[in-house]
């Protein structure tokens, strides 16, 4: 069990719902990863007349806690309206906060993500916003009262995985209070293990999973590497050894021999 | 119900219900169709479509299901407007893929699932620079690379609606049109005011039949119809993009429709801003000569789905309701209306289309 806000929950896979084959794979998908937690985007569905209602039933059909974003936002202010709509709509306090600033990569404005997580906390909202690894804009969101941090490990789609470690395994060690979550840029299931064997409390996934050539059995493997990931960083993983020269003494090898080299 | 004439009655006059109509007229069953709109169309999500038969780059999407039944089809297009009363701008080019240098990748995946699914290797060509120069001489220069589909298709939707009304009234089918149905059952259509009774219904009413199909959902999409002297395209050309993939489907004259976006909705209102700033500025990197183009019409509609985007044939007795003919409706419609006239004459279902057939 672990803790996301203040839901119970046992799968630490968060899953996109956008770009698969069809609404029937991508429900398939998140049975086949177990994942608990989804994300929904709303911008363009015309939320205030419903008029995406029937997908949006049929994600509710699977009894998942529904995560709204506000993908496709630019600015404060239409994050923050976005963000009103989705809680009207889902009935939840939950909002994963996207505030693009580039809309070639998709890279977060992160000035804005800080004022518009300011804004929405006060209104009460569950604020788990998308940003890049940098530490002082983590540190920023936190004291904006947000009790989930989600770093990118790459462009969002962009499948590169964990490209700056150091930087997310600063994160780590600076904010042990925080929940983090790898969110964008992997494209392994591999890279999902790593990410929690950095000890990240959960990374989201969409567009790895969505698509693959098989994307239900992609959701497993996905599921699957979370939960190895997870129980390794639990198990404690032993310290890499510099093994290139021997500390000691190779049996059957005369110890001045490999000490004459120093 | 098996005798080899029936009167049929069929509601909804979007592509499926006009080749429906239309087969089982020549199969020599008494036909009647109703809609609620004009005789040209307007108002169906047939009207809108942009009238690509692409069972290959479809496969960026869609499953290897809807790429044999387009195959089919593609087969039974240039027989089925040979014996159209009217000419339909119709031709047989190919298509072209084309990414920008940063995208390459996106190629590479469509690439890749064309090679898992298809059926033939000779249905895609990887071009350089220079062939695609000589396919399509204005993107010369524009694009290191691209895919080409040769035996892909394209058509004017609105002429080939067109030209099917007019083969309606020549074959004497008798086609109702305005008339707005409330109830469909087996063997009975009615508006409320008047009923009419037939040995067999069926419902092609797209997303008008969402009431009675609980499970069809609307995929909005939004498209534009350019005029644009300075651009001389001769076949379909699709970007690929990580989000704002688009095509460009040439029309007679000059004229192009751009689309389409893909958005899980109901809405049928107007074309917004965002799609409309997407759509155009992508076929403005595709070539710089749309700048000038006139834009003449902005359209939309929701294509008619279900849950897993594969169409459906329901029958139950005296009552056929298809639906869910997606983004494919030209695509594949020649290949429904062939499975369901066979199934009508013979009640069998027939074995290519099985998995599409749901009895009641
Ligand atoms: C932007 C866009 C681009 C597309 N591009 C392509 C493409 O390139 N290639 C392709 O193959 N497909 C394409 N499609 C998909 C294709 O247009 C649809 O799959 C197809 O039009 C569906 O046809 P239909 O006959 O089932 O429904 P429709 O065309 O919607 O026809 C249904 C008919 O039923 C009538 N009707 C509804 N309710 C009632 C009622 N109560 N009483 C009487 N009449 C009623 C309507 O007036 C309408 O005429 C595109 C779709 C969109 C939106």
């Amino acid at each position: 069990m672990w803790k996301l806000a203040d839901k119970e929950l046992t799968n630490r896979l968060i899953q996109g719902t956008a770009q698969y084959p069809s609404p029937e794979i991508l429900c398939e998908s998140i049975r086949a990863s177990g994942a608990e937690v989804v994300t929904i985007a709303l911008r363009r569905q015309s939320p205030k007349d419903k008029a995406g209602a029937r997908f949006w039933e049929l994600i509710r059909g699977l009894g998942v806690h529904v995560l709204p974003n506000t993908a496709g936002c630019r600015t404060v202010k239409e994050a923050v309206t976005t963000a009103q709509m989705a809680r009207d709509l889902f009935g939840t306090s939950w909002i994963k906060l996207e505030v693009i600033g580039d809309d070639y990569t998709l890279q977060p404005d992160t000035t804005a993500l800080v004022e518009a997580a300011r804004i929405l906390v006060k209104d009460g909202f569950e604020v788990l916003p998308y940003t890049t690894e940098d530490l002082i804009v983590a540190q920023c969101l936190v004291d904006a009262g947000c009790r989930v941090v989600m770093p990118w490990g790459a462009y969002i789609g962009s499948a590169q995985g964990l490209t700056n470690k150091f930087a997310l395994m600063t994160l780590r060690k600076r904010l042990p209070d925080t929940t983090l979550i790898v969110d964008a840029g992997l494209g392994k299931p591999s890279e999902a293990a790593h990410a929690m064997e950095l000890g990240y409390d959960g990374v989201l996934v969409n567009t790895a999973i969505a698509l693959a050539k098989d994307p239900v059995s992609m959701a497993r493997a996905f599921g699957d590497a979370v939960r190895a990931g997870r129980a390794a960083y639990e198990a404690g993983l032993i310290t890499p050894r510099e093994m290139a020269a021997p500390s000691t003494p190779t049996i059957g090898q005369p110890f001045w021999h490999s000490e004459r080299r120093e | 119900m098996t005798s080899n004439t029936q009167s049929i009655g069929i509601v909804g006059a979007g592509i499926m219900g006009r080749l429906l109509a239309l087969e089982l007229k020549w199969q020599g069953h008494t036909v009647t169709l109703f809609d609620r709109n004009d005789r040209d169309g307007r108002g169906s999500c047939s009207w809108t479509g942009a009238g690509m038969i692409a069972p290959y780059c479809e496969l960026e999407a869609a499953e290897r299901m809807i790429t044999e039944l387009g195959v089919y089809s593609a087969q039974r297009w240039p027989k089925l407007i040979k014996k159209f009363a009217e000419p339909v701008f119709y031709h047989s080019r190919g298509s072209l893929v084309v990414a920008h240098p940063n995208d390459r990748n996106e190629l590479e995946r469509l690439r890749r699932r064309v090679i898992d699914n298809a059926p033939r290797p000779d249905i895609m060509e990887e071009v350089d620079g220079a062939r695609l120069g000589e396919l399509e001489p204005e993107l010369a220069g524009r694009f290191p690379q691209g895919l080409f589909f040769p035996f892909e298709q394209h058509m004017a939707n609105r002429d080939l609606l067109r030209a099917m009304g007019k083969t309606l009234e020549t074959e004497g089918v008798k086609f109702v049109t305005g008339f707005t149905t409330q109830t469909i059952s087996s063997g009975e259509i009615s508006d409320g005011h008047s009923t009419h009774t037939f040995d067999r219904v069926i419902d092609c009413r797209g997303m008008g039949a969402k009431s009675d199909l609980p499970e069809l959902r609307g995929v909005r999409g939004e498209l534009f119809y350019l005029h644009a002297p300075e651009v001389n395209l001769s076949r379909p050309v699709r970007l690929m993009h990580p989000r704002y993939s688009i095509y460009i489907v040439p029309r007679p004259n000059n004229e192009y429709v751009v689309g389409a976006t893909a958005i899980e909705s109901d809405d049928d209102r107007n074309v917004t801003v965002r799609s409309s700033l997407e759509l155009l500025s992508a076929a403005y990197t595709v070539h710089t000569g749309f700048a000038e183009a006139r834009v003449k019409e902005a359209s939309v509609a929701c294509r008619p789905a279900f849950p897993d985007n594969h169409p459906r044939i329901h029958t139950a007795d005296g009552l056929i309701r298809v639906n869910g003919l997606y983004r494919h409706g030209f695509l594949i419609a020649p290949a429904l209306s062939e499975f369901i006239a066979s199934y009508i004459q013979t009640g069998a279902i027939p074995e290519k289309g099985k998995t599409l057939f749901r009895e009641a």
